[in-house]
C-alpha cells in the first residue's frame, strides 16, 4: 500500500516544518555572527528555506490539510534541529548546516520521491523536485565563502561530522497524526 | 567568533539596543559626528559613501532577520516578505561591496554606525519596526535612490545608476510590506495607530541624537512621487511627505546661506 492522503500531507507538513525552522535558524544568526561574508550567505538562504515552507505549505492545503501546515517532527529529529541552531562559532554554523544537517534533508526528500506514486502525487513530486534543484546552489555558496574566508578557524573542527551522524541516527522523522475517522469500521 | 562591537556604547539604553555582530575589520562608531563625513567633490566622497552605504545595509539585512525570529506568530505572508527582504538587502550589501572593491576601497577603509539596527532593537511591536524601518527609512532610501540613479546616470556612470535602478525596485516592494502591514493592523486593531505614533516618537528622537551636528543637512534630493505611491503610500501621504521635506529642504538651504540661526 502506498501512502495515505494524510500520511503525505504529515510529510510535506514536516518538510514544512524543518523549511521554517531552518530560516529561523538563519535568521537568528544574521545578526549574530561577526563576520560580513557569513551575514551575506545566510541572509540570501534565509528566502530559498522561505520558499520551499512557502510551495510545500501550499501543497499541504492541497492535501486535505490546512494551508501552510506545519507539523513538528519527532522528538529525536527535532534535538537534531536544536543541535544544529545551537554552533558555537561562525564555522559551526557554516558546517554544521550546510555540511552535516543538509544533505541529510536531502536524502529525506529522495527518500519521500522514492516513497510516493509520482502519477497520484505529482504536484509534491514537483515541488520536491524544485527544492532539491536549489540545494547544490546553496552548497555552492558555502564553498565559495569558505574560500572567501579560508582565514577563519573552527573552534570545534569535528562539529560537523557529530550533526551529520546525529541525523543518520534518526530513521524516522514524521510523526503521523491518527487516521481520519469514519462512522463504521471497514 | 570575532566581535568588534563589544566597546560600550556611550548611548541611551532606553532607545537604542544591543549592536549587531560586527568582525573586527570595522570600526564601529555611535553617532554622524564620529564617521568620516567628506564634503561634496572630494576624492574619497564615493568611496567612503559605498563603505557607509554597505553597512546600511547590512543592517536593514539584520533587522528583517531578526524580526523574522522574533515574531514567529505573523501572518506568514508577512514573515515570507521579512524573508524576502533580507534576501534583497543582501544583494545589496554585495552589491556595494562590489562597487567599493571595484573603485579602489576595502572592508573596513571607514567607520561605520549600525543605528538602524539600535534603534529598532527598543520597539517591541512588528508593525512599530516596520512602521520605523519599511515606511519611513527605506522611504527615504527610495528617494534617494531615486534622485542619485538619475544623477549617476547623467554622469554616464551607468555600472552605478543600473545598481540604484535594481535597488529602487527592490525598495518599493519592502515598503509595500510596511504599507499593507499597517493597513491591515490599522484595519483589525485601530488602536494600532497609537502604537505605531509611539515608535515613530521614539525612533524620531533616537534619529536625532544620532545626526546631531549636521547629519540632517541634506537638500539634494526630494520625494519620489511615483515610486511611492507605486510602493503603496497613498496621494495625501505623498503629498504631506512632499510638503515636508520641501520645507526641511528651504530650511538646510537658508541656514546653508547664511540665513539661518545657525548663520
Amino acid at each position: 500500500m502506498g501512502l495515505t492522503i494524510r500520511q503525505k500531507a504529515d510529510r510535506i507538513g514536516t518538510f514544512r516544518f524543518i523549511s521554517v525552522y531552518l530560516m529561523e535558524t538563519l535568521a537568528r544568526w544574521v545578526p549574530t555572527t561577526p563576520e560580513l561574508e557569513a551575514k551575506v550567505l545566510f541572509g540570501r538562504h534565509v528566502w530559498d528555506f522561505a520558499q520551499h515552507a512557502d510551495q510545500l505549505g501550499r501543497r499541504t492545503g492541497e492535501l486535505r490539510a490546512a494551508a501552510q501546515y506545519s507539523l513538528r517532527p519527532a522528538a529525536g529529529y527535532f534535538k537534531v534541529l536544536e543541535a544544529v541552531a545551537s554552533a558555537p562559532g561562525t564555522l559551526e554554523r557554516v558546517a554544521g548546516f550546510y555540511d552535516g544537517f543538509l544533505p541529510d534533508l536531502e536524502r529525506r526528500y529522495r527518500g519521500y520521491l522514492a516513497e510516493t506514486d509520482q502519477l497520484n502525487d505529482e504536484p509534491s513530486v514537483r515541488i520536491i523536485e524544485r527544492i532539491l534543484f536549489d540545494l547544490p546552489r546553496l552548497k555552492g555558496d558555502r564553498i565559495a565563502f569558505a574560500a572567501q574566508r579560508a582565514d577563519l578557524k573552527p573552534l570545534d573542527a569535528g562539529w560537523a561530522t557529530r550533526i551529520a551522524a546525529l541525523a543518520a541516527a534518526e530513521r524516522e522523522f514524521v510523526t503521523d497524526r491518527s487516521p481520519a475517522r469514519t462512522s463504521a469500521a471497514v | 567568533m570575532t566581535d568588534s562591537t563589544a566597546a560600550p556604547s556611550r548611548l541611551d539604553p532606553a532607545l537604542f539596543g544591543e549592536g549587531p555582530a560586527r568582525d573586527d575589520r570595522f570600526t564601529v562608531v555611535d553617532v554622524w559626528a564620529e564617521m568620516v563625513n567628506l564634503p561634496d567633490g572630494h576624492r574619497d566622497k564615493q568611496r567612503e559613501f559605498f563603505h557607509r552605504q554597505m553597512n546600511e545595509e547590512a543592517c536593514v539585512m539584520e533587522n528583517a532577520a531578526r524580526s523574522l525570529a522574533e515574531f514567529p506568530d505573523a501572518d506568514w505572508r508577512v514573515r515570507k516578505g521579512l524573508a524576502r527582504q533580507c534576501a534583497d538587502e543582501a544583494r545589496h550589501v554585495l552589491s556595494y561591496r562590489r562597487l567599493l572593491e571595484a573603485r579602489g576601497g576595502h572592508l573596513g577603509q571607514y567607520p561605520v554606525m549600525n543605528f538602524q539596527y539600535r534603534i529598532l532593537g527598543r520597539i517591541d511591536s512588528l508593525v512599530g519596526r516596520l512602521a520605523i524601518q519599511n515606511r519611513s527609512f527605506e522611504a527615504d532610501g527610495l528617494d534617494a535612490a531615486t534622485y542619485a540613479r538619475d544623477e549617476a546616470r547623467q554622469a554616464g556612470d551607468h555600472e552605478l545608476a543600473d545598481m540604484y535602478d535594481a535597488q529602487q525596485a527592490d525598495e518599493v516592494c519592502h515598503i509595500r510590506l510596511g504599507n499593507d502591514l499597517v493597513r491591515d493592523q490599522m484595519a483589525k486593531a485601530p488602536r494600532t495607530a497609537m502604537v505605531i505614533a509611539r515608535a515613530l516618537t521614539q525612533a524620531a528622537r533616537a534619529f536625532a541624537r544620532i545626526f546631531a551636528g549636521g547629519g540632517t543637512e541634506v537638500e539634494k534630493y526630494g520625494i519620489a512621487v511615483d515610486a511611492r505611491l507605486e510602493a503603496g503610500f497613498s496621494p495625501e501621504e505623498v503629498e504631506a511627505a512632499v510638503r515636508m521635506s520641501d520645507a526641511r529642504r528651504a530650511a538646510v538651504r537658508e541656514r546653508a546661506t547664511g540665513g539661518g540661526v545657525h548663520g
